[in-house]
């Protein structure tokens, strides 16, 4: 039977990179219907095809190109796309989400997903167009930095309008945080998914695609959507909107700074008294010349910079986000702006995760600090706080796995274990990933979000920024006025496990849909409400009109990838928080004193989440229900289920 | 023929919107390359160059069609007989703006037709980049003001038959 829905391309790609052979295949019917598309469809690739032995740099790891029904169908904000594989970083669960145009691409050029399985013998690249596929050499492009293999794929072709994604130097020389670089200065960062590229010998994946999409009802999707796109226009979110329109995620630290929350000096503490020299309105004023937006999106967050002059002096290039900002601005010490836009623009070049990059050396200058290491270790580098040179050296060595620069590569977990000592106490990390840009000290339901997040320490899989920017009218509207008091009070532990609970379901059809964070978490515009609307008439999935099933379909997504860290030895001890974030009370600033409530907040949500509170492991009713039956099949003889 | 579209290239944020809102206007899909607006890009160069039928007062392309598929419609305005077109297309070399291509699907040419008065693309667009004018000096004006920084930037010297 042909595959029967609308807003997909309706097929994916098999890529045995091992034997240099592509074979196309049709889209599954299951997948669309009981996991939608991206972050679902991916957990049910991984757990189907990697088993707890899967050696994530070994030819028999997966690394999954995903789209959903929404890429490229015209829903602002929604073009994106998404990688997911086990992790060579943490060991876990990786996805890993990125804007700009590829993901549309793809769809256009007639693909859903694409699974790279094996190992290429020689460097190579994908491209796909108008349904056809294939593997070409690479060898020119390797070792070269992310925007010239864009721009040489795109002239070997001779059509601009051939969108790339492509790892860098560091992929190469497989750092652990590598990143996929897409459409110029946009990166899939976190968790390696660029390193898994580089072990299998894959530069690029390239697309151009006249095929367009359908809809099921093109009426009816359109008016759904317009109805969606009015949401936008709320006044409670236009400061919000215009905010991310005027500055970008710059504006974060600003904000962020305000409430105590800015990472700074290795996450000692979260108040940057230099935050304004790395702040909006210095970008907005002195760099900023354009403003830049993914496909079809309505909301336009990026931006683009120039630096006139001085050492580092630069033509046009994407800006820096909030949390590059903060990685190498105040979690370094460093108020040097041109010198944090040129650390960012050297990451992207070389294919680096910026927020693992720059942990990495904030946790080196700590160690410094301390005493833990010396110039005999740094090559002789003087990693005193603030010192951007270094960090711009330092950033180099890293990508080739040079000198000092290897040890750094791997990780702050990796690294603390070859270094030693007491170094582990200053590796701010969750599962290995490095902690992203926030701090459970200043905002309870963060330190939850860190704990739980599939893939780590961050924000993105179930950020609640409800508390955070103060929505009354959305606390009441999703918990009841009953809780709205207490949820919104953001050092209160009180419903925190609901309420990351909730938007961790929300953030799995948003992943899996595949759209953007921005006008789902930060403002939080669309809800579960927004997939009843607009999917059915878009795909032709009837169910999806019905609510129930639409936060069933969530719970099952969120289950398969908690159950794939279960199967990888995950429980709850692995569900916490580094020593610094859990137990040094904030020392400065204006959440000073504050220390997250953990325990409280992970019962509540295993409660919620229908997992055992001693384990974290699911309850088999609970995954009966969610008709995970071969999950239950498999973890139940490992005694993995309650 | 009393209007034209302008673009503000200062405003434009190269989202390609206006791409998808014209397919789906046009071909009842999302195809951007079906679209008879293109936005080309050169992100190396942070340049953002927005393609559509300028309406010329003498359209080089309806001349140089050897089938007669440009015709005018109701409202006044050039467009692509599709039965009548041969997909030959002269009439893309013949314009200089690139205001005319060959739908890849169809093999035919296509252009902007206005949408009947009220074109797709600048609903479409959030940034509110695109505009109608009329055809008078200030919307001609306002034509020449949207394409003179790229052409400027590209090397190339335009000069407008009216002003």
């Amino acid at each position: 039977m042909t595959f029967p829905y609308k807003g997909y391309a309706g097929y994916y790609l098999e890529v045995d990179l091992t034997k240099g052979v592509v074979h196309k295949k049709e889209m599954e019917k299951e997948w669309a219907r009981l996991y939608l598309g991206g972050t679902g469809v991916s957990a049910k690739i991984l757990w189907e095809r990697t088993t707890a032995n899967t050696d994530p740099l070994s030819p028999e790891n997966v690394l999954i190109v995903g789209t959903g029904p929404l890429t490229g169908a015209m829903f602002s904000p929604s073009g994106r796309m998404m990688f997911a594989t086990r992790s060579p970083l943490t060991g876990v669960w990786a996805e890993s989400h990125v804007g700009g145009f590829l993901g549309p691409e793809i769809k256009y050029a007639g693909f859903d997903f694409v699974i790279f399985n094996g190992r290429s013998e020689k460097p190579v690249y994908l491209f796909l167009r108008d349904g056809k596929a294939e593997l070409i050499d690479a060898s020119h492009l390797w070792g070269k930095e992310t925007n010239i293999v864009a721009t040489m794929i795109r002239e070997e072709h001779k059509d601009p309008a051939v969108k790339v994604a492509a790892i860098g130097p560091a992929g190469e020389n497989q750092v652990l945080y590598s990143s996929i670089i897409v459409d110029f200065y946009r990166a899939a960062g976190r968790a390696g998914l660029g390193t898994i590229l580089g072990s299998k010998n894959v530069k690029a994946i390239a697309a151009s695609g006249s095929l367009g999409l359908e809809a099921y009802d093109m009426e009816k999707y359109l008016e759904a959507n317009a109805r969606e796109m009015e949401r936008l226009e709320d006044p409670i979110w236009t400061d919000s909107l215009a905010s991310l329109r005027k500055y970008g995620t710059t504006d974060l630290v600003a904000v962020i700074n305000e409430i105590g929350r800015l990472p700074t000096k290795n996450h000692w503490t979260g108040y940057f008294e230099d935050a304004e020299d790395i702040g909006p309105e210095i970008i907005a004023e002195k760099y900023r010349i354009a403003q830049e937006a993914c496909h079809g999106c309505a909301v336009g967050c990026k931006y683009v910079i120039r630096v006139k002059g001085g050492k580092y002096q630069t033509d046009p290039v994407g800006g820096p986000e909030y949390e590059t900002i903060m990685a190498f601005g105040s979690n370094c010490l460093n108020n040097d702006i041109e010198s944090v836009f040129h650390l960012g623009k050297r990451c992207d070049l070389l294919g680096l995760d910026t927020i693992s990059t720059g942990k990495s050396i904030s946790f080196a200058m700590e160690l410094y600090e301390k005493g833990i290491i010396t110039k005999k270790d740094t090559d002789g580098l003087d990693l005193t706080w603030g010192n951007a040179e270094v960090q711009a050296e330092l950033v180099e060595k890293i990508a080739k796995r040079e000198g000092f620069g290897k040890i750094l590569a791997n990780g702050v977990r990796k690294a603390a274990e070859q270094i030693g000592g007491d170094a582990w106490k200053y590796a701010v990390h969750v599962k290995g990933l490095e902690a992203s840009g926030q701090d459970p000290r200043a905002h309870q339901s963060i330190g939850l979000t860190y704990a739980t997040n599939v893939r780590g320490a961050d924000h993105l899989r179930s950020i609640s920024c409800i508390e955070e920017l103060g929505y009354p009218k959305i606390a009441a509207d999703r918990f009841g006025e009953d809780k709205a008091e207490a949820i919104l009070e953001i050092m209160s532990p009180k419903h925190k496990g609901e309420v990351v609970w909730d938007v961790e379901d929300l953030y799995a059809l948003v992943d899996s849909a595949v759209i953007c964070k921005y006008a789902t978490m930060w403002p939080p515009v669309f809800y579960f409400d927004t997939f009843v609307n607009v999917i059915p008439a878009l795909t032709g999935m009837e169910e999806w009109g019905n609510p129930k099933y639409v936060r069933q379909t969530a719970e099952r997504i969120s289950h398969l990838r908690r159950a794939f860290n279960h199967r990888l030895g995950i429980t709850r001890k692995d569900e916490t928080l580094p020593p610094r974030l859990l137990s040094e009370p904030m020392p400065t600033g204006p959440s000073k004193g504050g220390l997250p409530d953990l325990d409280v907040m992970l019962d509540e949500y295993y409660e919620f989440r229908g997992c055992d509170k001693e384990t974290g492991y699911p309850k088999e009713s609970k995954l009966k229900e969610l008709q995970l039956e071969f999950v239950v099949d498999e973890l139940k003889p490992l005694k993995m289920t309650r | 023929m009393k209007e034209i579209l302008t673009i503000d290239l200062e405003l434009c944020t190269g989202c390609r919107n206006c791409e998808l809102a014209c397919s789906t206007a046009h071909t009842k899909s999302f195809n951007p390359k079906r679209a008879r607006i293109q936005i080309l890009k050169d992100e190396v160069r942070n340049l953002i160059v927005p393609m559509v039928c300028l309406q010329c007062e003498t359209p080089l392309c309806q001349e140089a069609c050897p089938t007669g598929a440009i015709v005018e419609n109701d409202h006044g305005v050039l467009y692509v007989k599709q039965e009548t077109c041969i997909g030959c297309q002269n009439c893309v070399t013949a314009c200089v703006y690139g205001g005319i291509a060959i739908d890849p699907q169809s093999k035919k040419a296509i252009k902007c037709d206005l949408c009947n008065g009220e074109p797709a693309c600048v609903k479409a667009c959030d940034y509110g980049a695109i505009s109608v004018a009329s055809k008078k000096p200030e919307g001609l004006h306002q034509r020449r003001k949207a394409v003179s920084p790229a052409f400027q930037t590209l090397g190339i010297q335009i000069e407008e038959a009216q002003e």
